[in-house]
């Protein structure tokens, strides 16, 4: 991951725990859906939209398996002004 | 025990609110509201139309939803349009059945989606003018399987009870259960599935007469499933009831129903093949699929349930009561024909209510 996409996924992290109550944290490689059920990965999904302004679609979700994959699509759609993000105290793993 | 010896299902009394709206004209109404808290509309608007649900019939005009700003005024609400569409079930109920108001002597009322004392059955018993010594059991918390579960605590009563007249009336007003400002996944999911409505059985001890047609109450059977407390419920907050329901739901139905149902038929010397009607409570697309599955059935078998679905929504525990009333308007079951009354809700639990015409 680039220095920016460690920054999204310890932001979508910060956004799981805070904000969804998710305190599951996945190890680097894992696949969202071995943590998450399907209600949760869908808040995960709504959350990381409306924090990102990003529209993540069905082609989206059959790439995006992991916490790296989404923060890479994160970075490489959402508006610039969006992801000027400080390093988060929910830094990814 | 002889088959006369079984409480009769005389008929299904059931009442919509006059407030209908199509599955695209709430999409519509919610999108504005959805616009002030999220990007990504259209996938909210998605998770709706994922539900299959075709309309609702609304306690209140779709304008006036806006102005329920508070539990009090959901709740008050509830009190006025749930006696209104209570009354008019039960009502219909007992004009199927040839009885009047006057011949009922046990009234259980079951709802998940308002709160009053006296209960609404209160309300219900001036408004129709039951006797005084109308017996009366109100019911709270059951949730989806409450319409089940009553029928069969009405039915385990006339038993005690043969020469009497039971109604078990369901009122569910799930759109005053809207919680606006929670912009949770689980609510937007809950909101485009739940609808409004009522559903009255009348039923009968065994030793009244009872029209041939008429499908008895053979057994019922409660299945509690323990430590499943989180599996669905309301958490109660300032605001009334917020909704708790896990994706684990149709897991847990499809690894329990098949098992439950099984056991439940073999004590009474029957097989699954043998079950001619099923009557599902209407959960949800996934909720019928992991019940038709968990039961290996053909997609015929809980059609009633889908068509349900499709055109008023879940209407929490009255949704198997509108199954079970169309099945009975359908003329389709025939003397010795075996059905299975099932629902599962908050408990976890299930409630299962053997039929046999």
């Amino acid at each position: 991951m680039t220095e920016r996409e460690a920054l999204v996924a310890g932001e979508i992290l910060r956004i799981a725990r805070d904000e969804l109550g998710i305190e599951e944290r996945p190890v680097p490689g894992e696949a969202l859906a071995a943590k998450l059920d399907s209600l949760a990965l869908l808040g995960l999904v709504v959350a990381v939209e409306d924090r990102f302004h990003v529209v993540l679609t069905d082609d989206d979700a059959a790439g995006t398996r992991t916490l790296e994959d989404l923060a890479r699509l994160v970075v490489a759609r959402a508006p610039e002004e969006r992801l000027a993000l400080a390093p988060s105290t929910g830094a990814a793993p | 025990m002889s088959r006369n010896l079984h409480p009769a299902i005389l008929s299904v009394g059931r009442a919509l609110p006059p407030h209908y709206a199509d599955q695209d004209t709430l999409i519509t109404a919610l999108s504005t509201h959805w616009a002030r808290k999220h990007f990504n509309v259209e996938r909210l608007a998605a998770i709706h139309r994922a539900a299959q649900v075709g309309g609702r019939h609304l306690a209140l005009p779709l304008a006036e939803y806006a102005a329920l700003d508070s539990f009090g005024k959901c709740n008050d609400a509830f009190i006025r349009v749930g006696a209104e569409v209570g009354e008019a079930a039960v009502r219909a109920g007992l004009a199927a059945a040839g009885l009047s108001p006057a011949d009922v002597d046990h009234l259980w009322f079951v709802t998940v989606t308002g709160i009053s004392t006296p209960s609404l059955d209160a309300k219900l018993a001036n408004r129709l003018g039951l006797k005084p010594g109308v017996k009366r059991t109100p019911i709270f918390g059951l949730g989806c399987m409450a319409g089940a579960a009553g029928l069969a605590r009405a039915s385990d009563v006339l038993r005690a009870f043969p020469g009497e007249v039971a109604v078990m009336l369901s009122v569910e007003l799930c759109s005053l259960t809207l919680q606006r400002e929670d912009a949770s996944v689980t609510n937007v999911v809950a909101t485009g599935l739940f609808g409004d409505g009522a559903a009255a059985v009348v039923l009968s001890g065994g030793s009244r007469a009872a029209a041939a047609r008429a499908p008895r109450i053979v057994a019922t059977r409660s299945v509690f499933y323990p430590e499943t407390e989180w599996v669905m419920g309301w958490d109660v907050v300032d605001t009334g009831f917020k909704v708790v329901l896990s994706a684990k739901v149709p897991e847990v139905v499809e690894a329990h129903v098949g098992t439950d149902v099984d056991a439940f038929l073999a004590e009474h010397g029957l097989a699954r093949r043998e079950v001619r009607h099923w009557i599902a409570h209407t959960g949800g697309p996934k909720v019928l699929e992991a019940f038709r599955r968990g039961l290996d059935l053909p997609a015929a078998a809980i059609e009633r349930s889908w068509r349900s679905l499709r055109e008023i929504g879940n209407l929490s525990s009255a949704s198997v009561l509108f199954v079970l009333g169309d099945l009975l308007d359908s003329g389709e079951a025939r003397p010795g024909d075996v059905g299975v009354l099932a629902a599962m809700g908050p408990g976890f639990s299930a409630e299962l209510v053997l039929l046999r015409w």
